[in-house]
């Protein structure tokens, strides 16, 4: 069973979320990668440039040539992207919840924060999602 | 499990099918629109680009204009397929409730055998690939017919039928293109091999690829052949196909993109769009 960082927020989308004041990293989340297979392509955002709740903010082709996109769970300002990923795709699938994150966000709305599920409840929601297939 | 929904056969532009196709699975995230299946085809020969792909890199774009061969890129991944004589489907429906798992690889399982199915009834045994495409150490080559990935479906060892997926929102749509005849020198022509030289390459794809022609299959015509199809999925998922049509929603949509991505060359040649 997969065990899922305490110190981290999930969205039902399969992306982790580290608060920092109104700061947010995100990545995908383990069990995310391991359905993605191994990442080949990415595109993300740019700096400077906007994430809408509920919205498309990127996708990432695997190599079992399936195109996931990867959908925010905040609104805001994108600050940072993790340019280590052009150098080495594969942080994503070996280091999800650590040095494979891709975005930090300012975000724009705190409240957004309620919708986000803590390591019990997206690890009970995937056993959910596990079981009603 | 709920109905699904099957559209008629139809034979559009490049632009029109990937507009079609994404209009689908956009709407389908709402979870009213039933899973639905398409069979089509190709109104003029085209090259259809995985969402990755680099026009530079992977396509003989001066070619494909020359022998006014269509360029457009699909919403899901993969590499490239030259669309001449084959059937082309697409499946869209959701995560869970309609019997598919969370993950890729998983749904081409599920998929390729409403695809044995079929080919069973025209006298083809064909079967799943079982390992998995590895990661290249140089550029992966153009065609998606080099390479089976894990769980297309193989003839005699030779790949058929290739496919790719995009999922977003908990819906997926997979293409899947199943080649009734295969013309290895006029692929080889059209892509650009990358590892090796083309005569390499127009061999490499003579060995490792095959066609319902090469492989004796007496070829129905499409609309029989659309049936034959429709009772794979039917069978294989445990479903009633029921023949329908695009709704307003849908229509509406398929337009927008149509006019708006998949024919600017903004989307096909660069792969961008401004979200």
């Amino acid at each position: 069973m997969k065990v899922f960082p305490e110190d981290l927020l999930y969205s039902r989308e399969h992306i982790w979320i580290r608060i920092d004041g109104d700061l947010a990293t995100m990545g995908i989340t383990d069990y995310a990668q391991e359905n993605l297979g191994e990442a080949v392509s990415v595109e993300l955002p740019e700096a400077d440039s906007d994430v809408e709740q509920d919205e498309p903010f990127g996708t990432i082709e695997s190599s079992a040539k399936g195109v996931v996109e990867l959908i925010s769970p905040l609104s805001g300002a994108v600050i940072n992207v993790n340019e280590d990923i052009s150098d080495d795709i594969g942080i994503i699938n070996s280091d999800p919840h650590d040095t494979g994150w891709l975005i930090v966000v300012e975000m724009n709305d705190l409240d957004e924060l309620d919708d986000l599920l803590d390591a019990k409840g997206y690890h009970d929601f995937i056993a959910r999602e596990a079981e009603s297939e | 499990m709920r109905p699904w929904r099957l559209l008629p056969f139809a034979c559009l532009r490049a632009s029109e099918n990937m507009a079609e196709d994404e209009a689908i699975f956009l709407l389908s995230r709402d979870r009213i629109s039933a899973p639905t299946i398409r069979f089509y085809a190709w109104f003029a020969p085209a090259v259809s680009m995985g969402r990755f792909q680099r026009i530079d890199r992977d396509i003989e774009l001066a070619a494909c204009r020359k022998q006014s061969v269509d360029i457009v890129r699909r919403p899901t991944g993969g590499r490239a397929v030259f669309h001449e004589h084959d059937l082309t489907y697409a499946v869209v429906a959701r995560e869970q409730c309609d019997g598919f798992p969370s993950d890729i690889l998983g749904t081409y399982c599920i998929i390729s055998r409403c695809l044995i199915r079929a080919l069973a009834e025209l006298g083809m045994e064909a079967r799943m690939a079982e390992e998995g495409r590895k990661l290249p150490v140089t550029p992966a080559e153009a065609a998606c017919f080099s390479m089976p990935s894990r769980y297309e479906l193989l003839v005699r060892g030779r790949k058929i039928c290739g496919s790719a997926q995009v999922r977003s929102h908990g819906s997926f749509l997979q293409h899947g293109s199943l080649l009734l005849a295969f013309d290895a020198l006029r692929t080889g022509q059209l892509l650009r091999p990358h590892s090796e030289g083309r005569d390499q390459q127009i061999a490499h794809l003579r060995e490792s690829v095959t066609s319902l022609s090469d492989e004796g299959a007496t070829l129905p015509d499409m609309e029989a052949l659309c049936r034959i199809m429709k009772t794979g999925f039917e069978v294989a998922l445990g479903v009633r196909l029921e023949e329908g049509t695009l709704t307003p929603e849908e229509e509406a949509l398929k337009e927008r993109l149509l006019r708006d991505k998949y024919t600017n060359d903004q989307w096909n040649l660069r792969g961008r769009m401004d979200r």
